[in-house]
């Protein structure tokens, strides 16, 4: 790598929009000279969250509009486009809709538990944002357990649902809340071992720690563990409730899941939090897997935050593409899949990444030799797995059955059928015609 | 960071933490005490992050109210209604001596204890650390508990695993009831005599 040293302390000042941190080190020094040290940390902080949600607030209102828009293009059709120039105040006019309606409670609803959802679904979806870093000095907080309190963070919105589909006194409401409990307990296990293979590999806990490592060695880890971005990827769209895993509020069997007693802006915020939340992890999987703030060097010229956004954006509209492709799976589907294939895959994998990290560490191979030698022999294997599992998971063509099952002691199902089928001699469907 | 805000923050996580827990008391509800009690989990969090041990504070949200909770409201939800009320104790009076003998005790301990002040700054890789030492001086009882943790993975597997048979006989029973029958021989229901393939188009 080129030394930019030079360069960064050149322009290491405030005004250098490269890195906000400087700012806000400016700030603090400030302060610092006249007031005591706990205003400092308050005011930091408060900045720093006042950051972060001046990135989302507005990001979510155009979110709203691109995931319709695109969905629709996927769909073969237009989207939003009657309010505003081309559709884009639309999500404006929703909200306002939103806000105008009444809210509604049921009235068999425990009270103080169906208020609380809505506004607390929130405390995690902006806690997640303290530990995803823009840039090398540019997270709230550098924890150096990150990756775990990510995990921590993001398993606590599981109550939350939980306390919205109960307190509705609803049935499918709460169908929702047990499928959405189920399904992010199940995923959470592939998810922390396609991270754990990244904090294996890596030897940090450090969000931070983790983009500057693939800077150091010069590789993404996409490259060297694509199995656990894959399945990382298809986890946290399932812990989002996104299109091919959102059976907790599939709209074809159970009304709206969880959130379905609530009207207006209730409905509203989690929909909001759901958006949100998508953004950052879309923002999480750029900078685990794809470098986050790092892009071999560009970074020293681009704004560090400019870099990670168009790497969110690009996770971000897979996300919307494999929602507006895949069909929605069956809840044992969704359940087998998980725990028949993504465990035992990431499983392997964290096997082969204390395997590598030893000859790394433990041997002394050289990095630049070995990590091409390691990439490859991974993506093999990623393909090697992929293509097993399609194997084996691929439809059998339906012969005899060995036995006939719950057939009863009366005649029905396929014996039926095959009585039916003796009687008459011509057969009974035609395929095609002349 | 000063006296000032590690007392405003010590004592507003004590005080949540104890309310949860008085709270949790106070509820008739089960469902309303199991989420008091995240709320007393959280300040117990809080409290070790003011101890600056990030990593078992971490872990405390991760375990106690992402995964424990979640744990107890099944449990809950699993019981029947009748039972779920708190209201029926008869045995307060006695659970409420133990609970001051307990109290007073640990009181006594906390109070009496010389606890050494750690004046050194806090440890900056604590994961790490913890690691190092479960598998280089707590291997066996590191192990142990993995051993024991599969164990009780594969009980439940094998608790909650109904075989096929089981499931054929099951299915049977229902239909034969659903249809008034007396009842039904399971061997006919586990090997059904299949229809042969000639004899059906024949």
């Amino acid at each position: 790598m080129t030394d930019f040293t030079g360069l960064t302390s050149v322009l290491g000042a405030w005004y250098d929009f490269r890195d906000l941190n400087n700012l806000q080190r400016l700030i603090t020094e400030w302060i610092a000279d006249w007031g005591p040290d706990w205003l400092a940390s308050i005011i930091t902080g408060v900045l720093g969250a006042l950051g972060v949600l001046g990135v989302i607030g507005p990001t979510l209102l155009i979110l709203i509009w691109v995931e319709r828009k695109v969905i629709a293009r996927f769909q073969q059709r237009y989207g939003p486009n009657r309010v505003g120039p081309r559709g884009l105040l639309q999500p404006v006019a929703d909200a306002v809709k939103l806000i105008l309606k009444e809210q509604l409670a049921p009235r068999a609803a425990d009270k103080l538990i169906f208020f609380l959802p809505p506004v607390l679904i929130f405390v995690p979806g902006i806690l997640i944002w303290g530990v995803l870093p823009f840039g090398p000095r540019m997270s709230v907080a550098d924890l150096n357990v990150g990756v775990l309190f990510l995990l921590a963070v993001s398993g606590t919105a599981v109550l939350v649902i939980f306390m919205a589909g109960w307190s509705s006194n609803n049935k499918y409401a709460l169908f929702g809340a047990m499928r959405a409990v189920a399904m992010s307990i199940s995923y959470e296990v592939p998810m922390v071992l396609a991270l754990l293979t990244l904090v294996v590999f890596s030897g940090t806990m450090s969000v931070n720690g983790i983009v500057e490592w693939q800077q150091q060695e010069d590789v993404i880890f996409i490259l060297l563990f694509p199995l656990s971005a894959i399945a990382f990827f298809f986890a946290a769209s399932a812990e989002l409730n996104r299109t091919p895993a959102d059976i907790s509020e599939a709209e074809s069997e159970i009304v709206a899941g969880y959130h379905t007693e609530y009207s207006g802006m209730r409905f509203g915020l989690f929909y909001a939090v759901e958006l949100g939340n998508t953004l950052v992890v879309s923002g999480f999987i750029a900078t685990f897997f794809l470098g986050g703030w790092w892009l071999w060097g560009l970074d020293q010229w681009v704004p560090s935050w400019i870099i990670l956004l168009i790497k969110t954006g690009a996770v971000y509209f897979l996300l919307i593409w494999t929602r507006g492709t895949l069909p929605r799976l069956r809840v044992d589907q969704l359940m087998g899949f998980c725990w028949k294939a993504l465990v035992p895959a990431t499983l392997l994998f964290v096997v082969v990444a204390f395997v590598q990290r030893t000859l790394l560490i433990s041997e002394g191979w050289d990095t630049t030799i070995a990590l091409p030698i390691m990439a490859v022999f991974n993506i093999a294997l990623t393909l090697g797995a992929i293509m097993l599992f399609a194997r084996v998971s691929r439809p059998a063509p339906l012969r005899r059955p060995a036995r006939i099952r719950m057939a009863g002691a009366q005649i029905g199902g396929l014996r039926a059928a095959r009585e039916v089928a003796s009687r008459t001699e011509e057969p009974q469907f035609q395929v095609g015609g002349d | 960071m000063s006296d000032f805000g590690f007392h405003l923050a010590f004592w507003s996580l004590a005080a949540m933490t104890l309310g949860g827990a008085s709270m949790i008391m106070i509820s008739r509800n089960l469902i309303h005490a199991v989420i008091w009690l995240v709320m007393s989990m959280l300040g117990i969090a809080g409290l070790y992050l003011t101890l600056s041990a990030d990593f078992i504070a971490v872990v405390q949200v991760l375990i106690y109210v992402g995964a424990i909770s979640v744990l107890m409201l099944f449990a809950i939800m699993l019981t029947p209604r009748a039972e779920r009320d708190n209201s029926q104790t008869k045995a307060s009076a006695p659970a409420a001596l133990v609970v001051i003998l307990v109290m007073i005790s640990t009181l006594w301990v906390a109070v009496d204890t010389d606890w050494g002040a750690v004046r050194e700054a806090a440890l900056t890789e604590q994961a790490r650390l913890i690691g190092e030492s479960l598998i280089k001086h707590y291997i066996l009882p590191f192990e142990i508990g993995a051993v024991l943790l599969t164990a009780a993975l594969v009980g439940a597997i094998a608790l909650a695993r109904q075989d096929d048979e089981d499931a054929a006989v099951h299915a049977a029973s229902l239909q034969a009831e659903l249809e008034g029958e007396e009842s039904i021989d399971p061997v006919d229901v586990v090997d059904p005599p299949i229809v042969s393939d000639t004899e059906a188009t024949s």
